[in-house]
């Protein structure tokens, strides 16, 4: 890495602070002109840049996340693996990628509950869950996640009983967290398939407990 | 750095706005700045390197601007700084040059398999043994500094249990200015009663990972 490029934090707020006064304050037109900057140095093709987009919006998202946790609940030995590898455990459906280096697998039980959150900037397991929900980036969240996380629950729905133990993991460093949720009951001879079908995002981060059919 | 970024127990934001079936972008200009984050850079930027940048716009910006409008302003503001565009450039949004070279489109197979290297091992060898165990108890550093850091505000001054010993992982701190240091990181446990006061919840508690710097032997 080269060393002769400023790494000073008042010059770069500097910077910061000049464009953001002078750019018009549409983002979308700020998004024109660094998107028209780039191509036109030829530092992207704007076909990339569509490749990008379909793969976050057609590709990678919150199933395959819940195809993991599926096959968790049908499959011990998978369950075993993910719980101590959680990365070597979702390479095995080729899900690796984007901010799951370290990922860790937190599991649900009837006397625990796992909230994850960032309070810092927003970090998220981009490969696994696809985009992070507009709620977990809002300050509302990041702020209150660690400090009234069961009123925070409870705006979404979850009385979260006095007896059972809540823990919030706050993403500080590359380690991200996947939350297992408990496979509901009522589930028995479902399919892979099936139950896949009843794990929201929501629950994989910790804001959806009961994913019981019918619930959500 | 104290900034209007480390959000963790501030109070006054009012209720979190629930939602469920979300797209994964709301707008299509959002969608474009993901797919140029992923796509363009300089060679001085890193991940803690974009966060701090984030960290450093003006604190009304920070809270009043959409998040991926934030990455956008990065990634203008980075460029200038690199040298790569002119302030007035990017202010009239064109280089005024004849269009350079003709960059390699990439297709989806291609840009799947970009995501999948993406996969980046933060770990270290350690070169000296940990200072600390899983069980021992820590205390958190009162002061920090100026630059990038990953000890959130609310958790400073603050007794916990180390509960996982990650070996060494590479510093924030150092690697947004570009010197690739690592540290021993730990996943610390602190009681909620630690951290808000006598009316938490007795076994509630918060997970913070943090590294080596960041703790005293309590």
């Amino acid at each position: 890495m080269p060393h002769d490029i400023e790494h000073d934090g008042a010059a770069l707020a500097d910077i910061h602070r000049h464009l953001h006064s002078h750019l018009p304050p549409e983002p979308a037109l700020r998004v024109k002109a660094l998107e028209s900057l780039v191509v036109e140095r030829g530092l992207v093709a704007p076909e990339t840049l569509d490749a990008w987009i379909e793969l976050y919006s057609e590709h990678i998202g919150p199933k395959r996340g819940a195809q993991v946790i599926a096959r968790a609940w049908v499959d011990p030995d998978f369950h075993a693996r993910l719980m101590d590898n959680a990365t070597d455990a979702i390479t095995e459906f080729g899900f690796e990628g984007n901010a799951t280096a370290h990922l860790k697998a937190v599991e649900n039980t009837e006397s625990l509950h796992n909230l994850v959150v960032c309070t810092l900037c927003s970090c998220y397991p981009f490969s696994l869950l696809g985009m992070s929900p507009p709620w977990y980036k809002s300050a509302a969240y990041r702020a209150r996640a660690v400090r009234e996380p069961r009123m925070v629950l409870a705006e979404f729905g979850i009385t979260l009983p006095e007896d059972v133990e809540l823990r919030v993991w706050d993403s500080t460093a590359e380690l991200r967290y996947l939350v297992v949720p408990q496979r509901p009951e009522g589930t028995e001879g479902w399919t892979e398939d099936q139950l896949a079908g009843l794990v929201t995002r929501n629950a994989m981060i910790g804001t959806d407990r009961d994913l019981g059919p019918g619930v959500r | 750095m104290d900034g209007i970024h480390d959000l963790g127990g501030r109070e006054g934001f009012g209720p979190v706005v629930v939602s469920r079936d979300d797209p994964p972008f709301a707008e299509e200009w959002e969608a474009r700045v993901y797919a140029l984050s992923e796509s363009v850079g300089a060679e001085d930027w890193s991940i803690d390197w974009f966060r701090h940048m984030v960290e450093l716009l003006p604190p009304q910006a920070y809270l009043s601007i959409p998040y991926f409008e934030k990455w956008c302003m990065v990634m203008l503001s980075g460029f200038v700084n690199s040298g790569v565009f002119t302030p007035d450039q990017v202010l009239v949004g064109t280089t005024g040059e004849t269009a350079q070279g003709e960059p390699k489109r990439r297709s989806l197979q291609d840009v799947m398999e970009t995501d999948r290297r993406r996969c980046i091992d933060y770990s270290r060898e350690q070169s000296t043994p940990p200072r600390f165990a899983v069980g021992d108890y820590v205390r958190t550093v009162r002061h920090g500094h100026a630059g990038h850091t990953r000890l959130p505000g609310y958790a400073r001054d603050c007794v916990g249990e180390v509960v996982t010993a990650h070996g060494a992982h590479l510093l924030p701190d150092e690697v947004w200015k570009g010197n690739e240091v690592a540290s021993p990181l730990y996943t610390v446990r602190f009681a909620a009663r630690t951290l808000w006061g006598p009316d938490a919840p007795e076994n509630d508690s918060v997970m913070i990972d943090l590294w080596e710097p960041y703790l005293e032997p309590a």
